[in-house]
């Protein structure tokens, strides 16, 4: 049930992102919202949920972008195994370790996505990739983490008041 | 365990999906989400402008906007035929050059379309097309601005959308002379730094401000199609080539409608 309004808050993510990131670059890289979303997710509300959430918002992007169906749901797998690292290291704040695993899933994501494109005879120029997206895109995506953490957080401690019995990790 | 299962099927499910797309099985799929997708897309980039202006520096006042608008393009058109005069004029000596010109650019028939999305990746300069593969475009078709620039050349086709690779694009390269010099080289896009035109003998004399244009070497582009206009020369005496920062003359970033050359066909020589 509760999919039923997390899938089309996803896709809207996914759609929004690329209607409108390529007009708001910073550091001469574009956001990752979809990337940060899933990423606050899986840390606050654990992996499940988005296990199902990144092949819909993969496929979904991927289909109306230039690249090949698949590419993104590749790109975004890293999200799963960062969160459940990050379980079974329980720290007092949740938020840093939140900031650190955006900053490694971006890394992960554009890393996979270049090795892709160079598969399908599309590659970008690795020599430049490092210090003209690579980091500047960790570090905006990582800037972006507050944007997205907080209401996820919000959302997912009013949902506990609501149904005290579904656990949400402290 | 449960972790590393999912990881497995989706990623070969994943793989699969890449493969069929690289045969071009999903591409009925694409186009329909597309075709679903782009007036969405379109009303959230017109909602999102105002703040893309602002943060652009551009202005946040209307009216200037559209007069700035005019103005560029009004330039642009003015650039482009001014390109045009310059290679005419240096063709004009040679009739057999210039005959042949002729004959490899019959008059233009364009087909104009309107830009509907822009690829968010980081590692490319894409844009989307309303129209496609039933309406006659075709992949390496050349796009042009409205004042006239070079803008890109179709990538790809669906049957109601295309995608075009913009000469910023790190995949991108034309072949392109500074038409005040005749110095030929190679215009190539890359990540975020703009154009840069490479190749360009040492001894040619290239500066600031002079106007680029394609070579129509290769046969992949019209020749003295605008590209854009010199911003720096770099390189020093010992290189063997000299290297130019090239401003284009379409505003890349802010497209709305592009023009597809549909009359011209790229020619594919063949290896001796």
């Amino acid at each position: 049930m509760r999919y039923l309004l997390f899938v089309p808050l996803i896709l809207f993510v996914a759609l929004a992102q690329v209607a409108t990131a390529p007009y708001f670059p910073l550091l001469g890289v574009r956001a990752n919202p979809l990337l940060v979303l899933l990423m606050c997710w899986a840390v606050v509300r654990r992996p499940r949920e988005t296990m199902v959430l990144i092949p819909l918002a993969g496929a979904f992007k991927d289909l109306i972008t230039t690249d090949p169906v698949g590419v993104s749901v590749l790109a975004l797998l890293p999200i799963v195994p960062l969160a459940a690292i990050r379980e079974r290291r329980p720290m007092e704040s949740d938020f840093l370790p939140t900031l650190a695993v955006v900053a490694v899933a971006s890394l992960s994501y554009h890393l996979i996505y270049m090795m892709v494109l160079t598969a399908v005879g599309d590659g970008p120029p690795w020599l430049q990739s490092p210090m003209r997206v690579l980091l500047p895109a960790a570090l905006f995506n990582a800037l972006l983490t507050p944007i997205f953490y907080l209401p996820v957080r919000w959302a997912t401690m009013l949902s506990e008041m609501v149904r005290p019995s579904i656990r949400v990790p402290s | 365990m449960r972790t590393l299962v999912w990881v497995l099927v989706v990623g070969l499910v994943a793989l699969l999906g890449i493969a069929l797309s690289q045969l071009g099985a999903l591409d009925p799929f694409k186009n329909g989400a597309l075709t679903v997708a782009s007036p969405l897309e379109r009303a959230l980039r017109t909602a999102a402008s105002p703040a893309a202006d602002f943060l652009d520096n551009t202005t946040d006042r209307q009216d200037l906007e559209d007069e700035n608008r005019l103005l560029r393009q009004q330039i642009e058109e003015l650039t482009a035929e001014i390109a045009h005069l310059k290679e005419a004029q240096f063709t004009a000596a040679d009739l057999a050059e210039l005959a042949e010109v002729e004959e490899s650019r019959p008059d233009d028939q364009l087909v104009v379309a309107r830009v509907i999305a822009r690829d968010p990746s980081n590692l490319k300069e894409r844009l989307a097309i309303d129209h496609g593969s039933s309406d006659g475009i075709s992949e390496g078709m050349v796009v042009m601005s409205e004042g006239g620039s070079l803008v890109g050349v179709i990538s790809k086709v669906l049957d109601d959308f295309a995608w075009v690779i913009l000469i910023t694009d790190p995949n991108s390269n034309v072949n392109a002379m500074v038409l005040e010099s005749r110095a030929q080289g190679v215009v190539s896009g890359s990540l975020h730094d703009g154009l840069s035109m490479d190749l360009i003998p040492q001894d040619a004399e290239v500066e600031p401000g002079n106007t680029v244009a394609t070579s129509g070497l290769g046969g992949n582009f019209p020749q003295a199609l605008l590209i854009g206009q010199v911003a720096a020369v770099r390189g020093e005496q010992q290189d063997v080539f000299k290297k130019a920062e090239v401003e284009p003359a379409a505003g890349l970033s802010r497209l709305e409608n592009v023009l597809v050359l549909t009359s011209f066909t790229t020619i594919h020589l063949e290896s001796p």
